[in-house]
């Protein structure tokens, strides 16, 4: 079977105890792995894919077996909208489960233009090494003098070394000091710009003496009908542009002030808009992946402070969530000088903070003493602090660096009941972003209980509740010049889902009101769809912050990617036979995690006591949220046993009919 | 009418390279960044420096100016490269063409390419008039205007960077004169 358009052609399967690498054709890899593309597309289906047929029982993710899979999509370097992103997977470093994140700047497009879909990484290699993909031609590179070095320095370093010709002509994924000390969730670096947060890749990266992948590409991608997919993405950033009521709010304030921040919602986060202030922006305009037209980076520099001068492409919103509710940060430049580090040195911001401000909280009940901190004196808003723990936590530094370097679910096994007690936000020995579960809305903080990659909320992250916000709390509407009311019917109306699902959900006829939202009506459904959207655009790859019902309200829908994959393929495909790609995928990984480590409804929960105590603000202040009706008809509408395991039925439907033999499942 | 030009405004530009998928996508038919027409020169400061050096984030895009004197047509042994006088457009006649690459030796901006697959140069032919890349920019920063107003993003753009810098000037004034800018 020939390739399908808007494949690059070539898988590249890299074993570096050898060290060599395999060039296979995409339809040989498709062969390989029984993959029919249009049922996994790409990304997440991939990753998938692969590590269900390479990984069939639990293993020390730190070892040579684990694999880091990076995977494009059809999307991927094409002329479609935000087409920027791929996937990168591997066994968890935090969870010893299935694990992938997200990340874009010019990687995932070049590694398509060197003409790869695919790349696995296995092995260990025997001393610091770092691979570079030139087009066609795979070679491998001693790192001892890169080992060591922060991700600027390194990416600096390796282009330097391998003769780039213009500037930025080599795209560089490359680990800093906290992946090469193994600390448990450190994320590889894009181009020192974009992380596939959260996936513990870094680790593993660090883990196999892989310094680094550099990429150069200068071929083409095929495409099915050229003009007609021009037309179809033209046509879906006008629409975007015309009727997303989000972009206005994005195009201004971009991810430093998202919608909880300028919502007051329910952060304490408005001074922070306000205090954009303290930074010039060098560049009017934000800056972005590939064809994107609502691009999230900001060019900014530091006007006052110690760190006066400093510029920085970023000033995102895991960076504000995490320095405002686990670091209690209040200064600009405190949390921007702290995206910069993190980002330098490789820690995942939120992990991170959750371990930081978990061992305030252990400090100030005593839990922890001076003693166990190597002298540090544990608080809150302290920049400086941070900084200090930041550094000896990436270089393992003392007794505290390497208490704080295995994360939250190991920071309270090891100090026992008390610590237990008062653990922050955590499923699957992964910690969330945020410290309380509750201070976001119902959707937003259930998308953490069945995330395959444990505690954060990101595979459904859902802000339908937190746009329209209740009672007094209408700043964001206001700010777009409409009122709530407004605003709720638009965008139910411009919501890309069948009438039937709508009337599910939202009633009959479709409504969004303040009972809708403090209530449960719907929500289970609302998740799954979202869940299963979510679920696509991992395949596709695109991004997130220009999807539906995630950071834009309205955003692309599965229609618009129907449309434009169809015109890049060339097949005929549908919203339906897209959502499936997506719960099909999401199945995978949850079929996958049940086979590798038992994850069933006994591990869909919170490991800590907070998620079950009434909250202090927001929705559920003075109220418990009711995570476990919740679940049971999550658990019903996907079709998987009260006790979480996708039944032999669903499993079939979705044509995976091996894995259900795989599972041994009797119903 | 006057013939048109592809004006780039770089405070606009976010770097995302649209204009240069749909160029090769258009054109080409298949989705490239070494075969677009249209290039967008990048210098990606953060990448490169360390956390305490000041870096700086530059997009400039490259692309034919279809020059009233054009070196490119002028170069030419084989008098390939004409004006398409309808377009204003410098186009390559490839049937007289030879792949001798005068052009990019001639061409001051870098704006002629040359596809060792075709074994052809190539450069940026105005889309017959209708510049995609123009068209899909999503941030407007690259315009389609006369030659003779080219100049007008920029004049627009300083214009109102005079009405933001007037109270700083003002405040300086006072600053000097040993007064407080604001009571």
């Amino acid at each position: 079977m020939p390739v399908p358009k808007g494949y690059a052609g070539k898988v590249a399967f890299i074993d570096l105890s050898k060290p060599e690498a395999r060039i296979v054709s995409t339809d040989q890899f498709f062969a390989e792995y029984g993959i029919e593309p249009r049922l996994w597309l790409g990304g997440d289906g991939f990753i998938a894919k692969i590590l269900w047929k390479d990984i069939t029982k639990a293993i020390d993710p730190l070892s040579p077996e684990n694999e880091i899979v990076v995977a494009t999509g059809p999307y991927t370097g094409t002329a479609a909208p935000q087409a920027g992103r791929s996937m990168l997977g591997c066994i968890s470093p935090e969870t010893g489960g299935y694990s992938s994140g997200s990340f874009g700047w010019y990687f995932p497009a070049t590694l398509k233009y060197a003409g790869f879909d695919v790349i696995v990484v296995r092995g260990k290699a025997a001393k610091p090494t770092y691979v570079f993909i030139d087009d066609g031609e795979i070679s491998f590179h001693d790192a001892s003098k890169i080992w060591g070095k922060e991700t600027g320095e390194t990416v600096k370093a390796v282009r330097t070394e391998l003769g780039e010709r213009y500037d930025s002509e080599i795209r560089v994924l490359s680990i800093a000091p906290a992946a090469e000390h193994l600390v448990l969730y450190s994320p590889p670096a894009g181009d020192a710009t974009s992380c596939p947060g959260r996936s513990g890749g870094g680790t593993v990266m660090g883990s196999k003496n892989l310094k680094a992948i550099a990429v150069r590409g200068t071929g083409e991608i095929p495409i099915h009908d050229p003009r007609g997919l021009l037309d179809a993405s033209y046509r879906a950033v006008k629409k975007f542009q015309a009727e997303e009521p989000t972009l206005k709010l994005w195009k201004e304030e971009g991810a430093t002030t998202d919608l909880s921040v300028t919502a007051e919602w329910p952060m304490t986060g408005h001074e922070l808009g306000v205090n954009r202030d303290a930074a010039d922006f060098p560049k009017l305009n934000n800056a972005g992946c590939l064809n994107c037209h609502a691009p999230c980076y900001h060019w900014l520099q530091l006007k006052e402070g110690k760190h006066a001068g400093l510029r920085q492409l970023g000033g995102h919103m895991t960076y504000i969530t995490t320095g405002l509710r686990n670091l209690g940060f209040e200064k600009f430049d405190d949390w921007i000088y702290y995206e910069r580090l993190t980002q330098e040195l490789g820690l995942d911001p939120a992990s991170f903070s959750m371990a930081f401000s978990y061992a305030v909280d252990l400090f100030m009940k005593g839990i922890l003493t001076t003693e166990d901190t190597d002298g540090l004196v544990m608080r809150r808003a302290d920049g400086e602090l941070v900084s200090e723990v930041a550094k000896r936590v990436s270089y393992r530094q003392g007794k505290f660096g390497n208490l704080l370097a295995d994360g939250v679910a190991n920071m309270a096994k090891k100090l026992g009941p008390e610590a237990i007690a008062i653990m922050p936000q955590t499923v699957k020995n992964k910690p969330s972003i945020q410290r309380d579960s509750k201070l976001q809305a119902l959707m937003w903080s259930f998308g953490a209980l069945t995330n395959p990659r444990g505690g954060d909320w990101l595979r459904v992250h859902n802000v339908w509740e937190l746009a329209f916000l209740p009672e007094s709390r209408d700043t964001y509407p206001k700010y777009i010049g409409m009122t709530n009311l407004q605003l709720y019917e638009r965008s139910l109306e411009l919501l890309d889902m069948p009438m039937e699902l709508k009337k599910q959900i939202f009633g009959d006829p479709p409504k969004t009101d303040v009972a809708w939202i403090r209530g449960t009506n719907g929500k289970a459904r609302f998740t799954v769809w979202t869940e299963n959207f979510v679920g696509l655009f991992n395949t596709v790859v695109t991004c997130m912050f220009g999807a539906a019902t995630q950071f834009m309200i309205v955003g692309f829908g599965p229609t618009t990617y129907a449309e434009v994959l169809s015109k890049i393929t060339g097949w005929d495909l549908t919203y339906d036979e897209l959502m499936k790609v997506g719960e099909r995928s999401v199945t995978l990984q949850r079929a996958f995690n049940y086979r590798l480590k038992g994850w069933d409804a006994k591990d869909d929960k919170f490991q800590d006591k907070a998620a079950y105590e009434p909250g202090t603000v927001g929705i559920y202040r003075n109220r418990i949220v009711p995570w476990e009706p919740i679940l049971k008809e999550y658990y019903q509408i996907r079709g998987w046993t009260p006790d979480g395991v996708p039944t032999k039925a669903t499993l079939k439907e979705l044509k995976l009919d091996d894995v259900a033999a795989e599972l041994n499942l009797t119903v | 009418m006057e013939e048109k030009t592809i004006v780039f405004d770089p405070v606009l530009c976010t770097g995302c390279m649209r204009c240069m998928t749909t160029c090769s996508t258009y054109n080409n038919g298949a989705t490239s960044l070494s075969r677009a027409r249209i290039h967008i020169m990048r210098h990606e400061g953060h990448a490169i420096t360390r956390i305490d050096e000041e870096d700086e984030l530059i997009f400039q895009a490259f692309t034919c100016q279809q020059c009233d004197k054009p070196y490119c047509s002028y170069f030419c042994p084989a008098r390939a490269i004409a004006r398409n006088t309808e377009t204003g457009a410098m186009v390559i006649n490839y049937d007289k063409c030879i792949g001798c690459r005068m052009c990019i030796v001639a061409c001051p901006f870098g704006a002629m390419r040359y596809d060792s697959t075709k074994k052809q140069t190539f450069k940026c032919q105005l889309c017959d008039g209708d510049p995609q890349c123009v068209k899909f920019c999503p941030q407007e920063a690259l315009k389609f205007l006369p030659k003779g107003m080219a100049n007008i993003p920029n004049i627009d753009r300083l214009s109102k960077k005079i009405v933001e810098l007037r109270p700083t000037i003002a405040v300086e004034v006072s600053v000097t004169e040993g007064k407080h800018a604001s009571s």
